[in-house]
Order: C-alpha cells, then structure tokens, then sequence
C-alpha cells in the first residue's frame, strides 16, 4: 500500500512538472499502475509477452537504428517513445577478405544496429526468433529502418540469408529490468515484446543471453544503444562529427572450404580477427571523415566477448573522455582508453592538421588481428 | 563395438539398418552435474533407434494416425510449422524419403514413438549412448567438439543429408539433426535445489564435469534444446526412439 501511495504521488508530481514541460525537455511520463519512479528515473516495467505471429516485414524497424559508424540525429525535443523492432536469426556475413561465417544476428548483421535515444525516452521493444527462415536483408522492403538501408548500400560484409534454428535472447545493458522476464529466451518461431527505459546516459552494449552466452556473443550477437544525456554533454554545439565504434573478437577456424566457431579457442581468449564494426576493412574501405580543426566524438564499445581494448588515435589526444558515456564521468588528455567487455566510453579529439589518422586497439595483437581503422581529414573549413 | 550389439540388421534397406540396436548398460559419469557431487549413473539396458526417424518412416505413421497429419493436427500440439516441409499433408517432398524427419513436435514425436511400442530416449539414455557412439566412431575430444560447434553453424547443410546408416550399430548421433529426448526441459538443478541462476548466463561451470572443449559442446546440446518448447518445430531438430529392454 505504501508502495503504491508513494507511486501515485510520484505520477502525480510527473505529470504535473509534465503539464509545464521546461525548455528541451517534455518531462517523464508513466505509462503502466506497475511502474514507479526513484531519482527522476522509471521503475517496474510490465512484464514481457511472448506471443508467435506471422511477419514478413523488415527485420529492423525503427528511425533511430543504423549501421555503426553512423548514427541517427535526435530529430526531436525532450523524451519519446521508440517502437523498435531487431528479428533474431541467421546471416553468412564475411569478416575478413575471405573469411565468412555463418553469424547468429540482430538484424542481419555484425555487429546489431546501432540504437539512438535519449535519457529518459521508453523502447517498446520487439523481437521475432526468425532463426528458422531464411531472412534476406539485401532487397530493400517497406518501412525498414536507416539500418538496413545502410547495409544494402554498403555491402562490405557480403551478407547471404542462411537457416540456423536456436532459442536466442535479447539482453539490452542500457534498461534496468529483471533479467529473468524481460531477457528471457525464446524458441525459433515466437516474438518477445517488452519495454525498458533508458534511465541513465551512456553508450551500453547488448547481446544474446542464452547460454553460453560466449558461443551466442562469439557468433555475432551485440550492438550499441547510445543513450544521449537528457541536458547534453557540454561540448554539443562544438562538434562536428559524430560515430559510433564497436569492438569485437572472433574465434573462427577453417573446416573445409568455410570457417566455424571454435570454442577452444574462445575459451583460450586467443581470436582469429578482433575487428571494428564487424569486419578487419570496416574503417578502411570506409574510413571515418571530418576535416582539419574538427571536434570528433567517438562512441567506443568495446563489445568483447572476453578481451579488452585500448583505444587510441595516432597523432591526437583525447580532449574529454566520458567514461561509459555519462556526462559526470569527465576525464581529460587521454592518449589511450581501456576498456574492459561491455565497457564503453564516449571520446572526443580535435583533429590536428589535414591527413590520415590510423584508429588502433593499442594492444598490438589486437591491432594485427584486425582493430584498426581509420579516419581521413580535409583542409580545414571557415567555421 | 564392445558395447553395442546389433540386432535384426539382416536385409539391406535404409528402414532395416535403422532398426533399433541394443544399447548395453553400464556406469556412467554424465558431463552435466546435476548434483553437488559427481555422478555415477548405472544405466540399464536400453534400445535405441540405430538412426533418426526418416521423412519415409514418418509418412507411414501419419497415414496410419491421420489426426497426427498437419491439416488434422491440433493446434496445442505444434508451433503452427509442423511438418511444413511437406508435400502435401500427408506426403513428404519428393527429395526427402532417407533424410531425417523434422518439423515434428515433442508432443508428435512421442506420439509416433509410443506407435512403435516405444518411447523417446531420456536425457541421460541419449548421453549415454552417444558417448558409445564416440568411442564407436573413435573420435577424439577435439574432432567431437569440432563436428558439434560445425553442427551448430551450420546446421541445416548437416539436416538436409540423406541418412546413411550401416547396419547393427548406432548411427548419425551428432552429424544430421539435433533430437528431441524425453526430458528436454529438465531444470539445472544443485542437489534438491533448483539451480536459480539455471546456467542461463555464461555460468555454466558449476554443472560441467570438466571444462574441456568437448563436454561444453555436450553441454551446448543440452542447454540449448532446453529452451526450445514442447511445441517447438524447426527444420534441424528431429528424433529417434527408445524402448525398454524385457
């Protein structure tokens, strides 16, 4: 009873400083009796469901999903609700010239699309086990998001649609949830349907929880959630280019003409490629852009399964770095950043001169396995 | 060969040499601990279908239990997949006679066993007669691991290969399809507890004997048909049948 007095009054409060939203931000707003709120942050989502239905659309839905390194513009003041749909199922995507495997995805592709909200916003979130269709993501559908998009355009990872039937869950870092609902595991064939709010601001991992969770995240299953401050990081108006970077270790070996998840060696941390955005040439064939005297803002995950990164741009240094994201976690002049799995942490440089800036996990039999990158400056612009 | 004694495996047709085989009984420590110390289980004597069950043999029992055909099945029973790949509701694709059946149930493939006088194979059964197949096939824990983790990437190349039994012993445990066992959904358990992490997140070192690349391949099989459910169909996922010993 007390619970529920104190939760009204909270609703209360919410929806009056709603009625009088400030400037940029149009308030909280709960939506279900169960939910309530501590520190300006909502608590106690309804439970998930999980239902079959029969779907053809898009296997990616929604405005704010897109292929790392882009991500969408916040096109919208205060907070909103996202109706956001990543499928779960199987995708031979090539990692490596060469080297393709036959990945277990969000959406198609490795890593997931890369989703932008702000601090406050709600995800109504929905996922269909397709792991037993073929899915094909390479023909352009009606009402597929940026992401797709994206993918079609770039080709990089030669994705082919493939059969690989297996229970998968969706573990989002960036909702405070009970993981035993909203997380839970479903079969080939059903969809879960669940909300989160973005409760605190970061740049969060999420993946497959179901065991072994090294094989599902091994095999493909991560992405980013970039959850923007609700009153902006305080460099906002100086920069000019913004992306998203996830780091990732794969564990293949060769049987026969194709290559296979060897969980000898996953177990053993000793991967075959470590790779930004899914592939050894992601920052190469398509490198990052910005011009001389820019600020760039990286978002770095680094995604795992089990090793860590040190991130480093050779010829500049960090200016702020916000660790994980949250703008009262500020550092300063930092050459290098480590991370460990699932860390992340949102990084800005000005770019020095015109020229070549190679991106590298500083851990050398990391960068010679694949993390490296880089970002391409012009002369620099009248501002 | 020491364990396995071939019975009936007289004429040459795919349906012959699937005939069940005896699966002698014995000790046995299973890879996954379900108890706070390790197990040795004493296995009876068991048969178990040399083979899975084929789309052909599988035809035969829906024409003779046409409300187990996908048109008159009833809905609680299946996902609404159920033997989608086929013909017609009552013929499987042309291609398909020798392949393994899937597409079948839990509720279907007990059906269909219990028609033969059998049943499905407990968790423990189907462990244990496929650590006989490993030994059987003289496979190292290495190339046991490999062909499972092989499996799983790509699964369906190794469902869609005609079976190719030799008669008299256990065949195509690990390179065709995984199987339904009796006790998929069995809990993780600690003793008499139930586990309440359920070695659903990465912590499944409390229930492996050892941490070898083969028992988490084993280990793999087991957690993964656990979250499929008693309607769950795939196009990878079929069944062979187990019966007591008199």
């Amino acid at each position: 009873m007390k619970k529920l007095v104190l939760s009204a009054i909270a609703s209360a409060l919410v929806v009056a400083c709603a009625g009088a939203p400030q400037s940029g931000s149009a308030g909280l707003t709960l939506k279900h009796d169960s939910e309530y709120v501590i520190d300006g942050k909502i608590y106690g989502l309804p439970e998930a469901k999980v239902y079959r239905e029969d779907y053809n659309g898009p296997a990616v839905v929604g405005d704010y999903l897109t292929m790392a390194p882009n991500l969408a513009k916040l096109d919208y003041e205060g907070n909103k609700e996202h109706e956001v749909r990543m499928d779960v199922f199987s995708q031979k995507v090539e990692v490596a010239p060469g080297v393709s495997y036959n990945a277990w995805t969000f959406g198609g592709s490795v890593p997931g699309p890369v989703l932008h909200v702000r601090e406050g916003d709600r995800v109504v979130f929905k996922m269909k086990n397709r792991s037993d269709e073929e899915v094909v993501i390479t023909e352009p559908l009606k009402g597929q998001a940026p992401y797709l998009s994206q993918i079609q355009a770039s080709e990089l990872q030669k994705h082919e649609a493939v059969i690989a039937p297996m229970p998968h869950s969706m573990d989002f870092h960036s909702g405070t949830v009970a993981a035993e609902d909203k997380w839970r595991t479903i079969a080939p064939g059903e969809t879960i349907e669940f909300e989160w709010i973005a409760n605190y601001a970061g740049t969060y991992m999420y993946h497959c929880g179901t065991s072994s969770v090294l094989m599902h995240t091994a095999m493909g299953q991560y992405g980013a959630v970039v959850v923007s401050p609700k009153e902006g990081y305080p460099t906002d108006a100086e920069v000019d280019q913004e992306y998203v970077i996830v780091q990732s270790e794969m564990y293949l070996s060769q049987m026969g003409d194709s290559y296979i998840y060897d969980h000898g060696a996953a177990l053993a941390r000793d991967p075959s490629h470590v790779v930004f955005n899914g592939h050894v040439s992601s920052l190469s064939e398509n490198p990052l852009r910005a011009d001389e005297g820019d600020r760039v803002r990286i978002h770095f995950l680094n995604a795992g399964p089990s090793g860590t990164s040190s991130f480093h741009v050779i010829g500049a240094i960090f200016d702020q770095v916000w660790v994980e994201g949250d703008p009262r976690n500020t550092w300063y002049g930092m050459q290098t950043v480590l991370l460990g799995a699932s860390s992340s942490a949102t990084i800005e440089f000005i770019v020095p001169e015109e020229g070549i800036y190679k991106l590298v996990d500083h851990e050398f039999a990391d960068a010679e396995r694949g993390a490296a990158g880089a970002l391409i400056a012009g002369p620099r612009k009248a501002k | 060969m020491k364990y396995l004694v071939g019975v009936l495996a007289i004429a040459v047709s795919a349906q012959v040499l699937a005939e069940p085989v005896l699966v002698e009984g014995g000790q046995y420590v299973p890879v996954v601990v379900l108890d706070k110390e390790l197990e040795q289980l004493t296995m009876p004597n068991f048969m178990l279908d040399a083979a899975p069950v084929t789309h052909a043999e599988y035809q035969t029992f829906v024409l003779a239990h046409p409300k187990w055909r996908r048109d008159t099945i009833p809905a609680i029973f299946h996902d609404g997949h159920y033997l989608k790949s086929w013909q017609t509701a009552d013929s499987h694709a042309v291609d398909d006679a020798d392949k393994a059946v899937t597409q079948v149930s839990w509720f279907a493939a007990r059906a269909y066993c219990k028609a033969q006088g059998g049943r499905l194979p407990s968790l423990e059964e189907w462990e244990y007669a496929s650590a006989q197949y490993r030994q059987q096939q003289g496979l190292t824990d290495h190339e046991y691991a490999r062909m499972l983790f092989s499996w799983h990437t790509n699964p369906t190349t190794y469902a869609q290969l005609p079976l190719d039994p030799v008669a008299g012993k256990l065949n195509h445990m690990h390179d065709r399809v995984n199987e339904w066992v009796e006790d998929f959904q069995l809990l993780l358990t600690n003793g008499d507890d139930n586990d309440v992490l359920s070695g659903s997140c990465g912590d499944s070192a409390r229930f492996m004997a050892d941490f070898g690349e083969a028992s988490y391949a084993t280990f793999f099989r087991y957690q993964s048909r656990s979250n499929y459910r008693a309607q769950s169909t795939t196009s990878t996922l079929g069944f062979r049948c187990a019966y007591d010993v008199e």
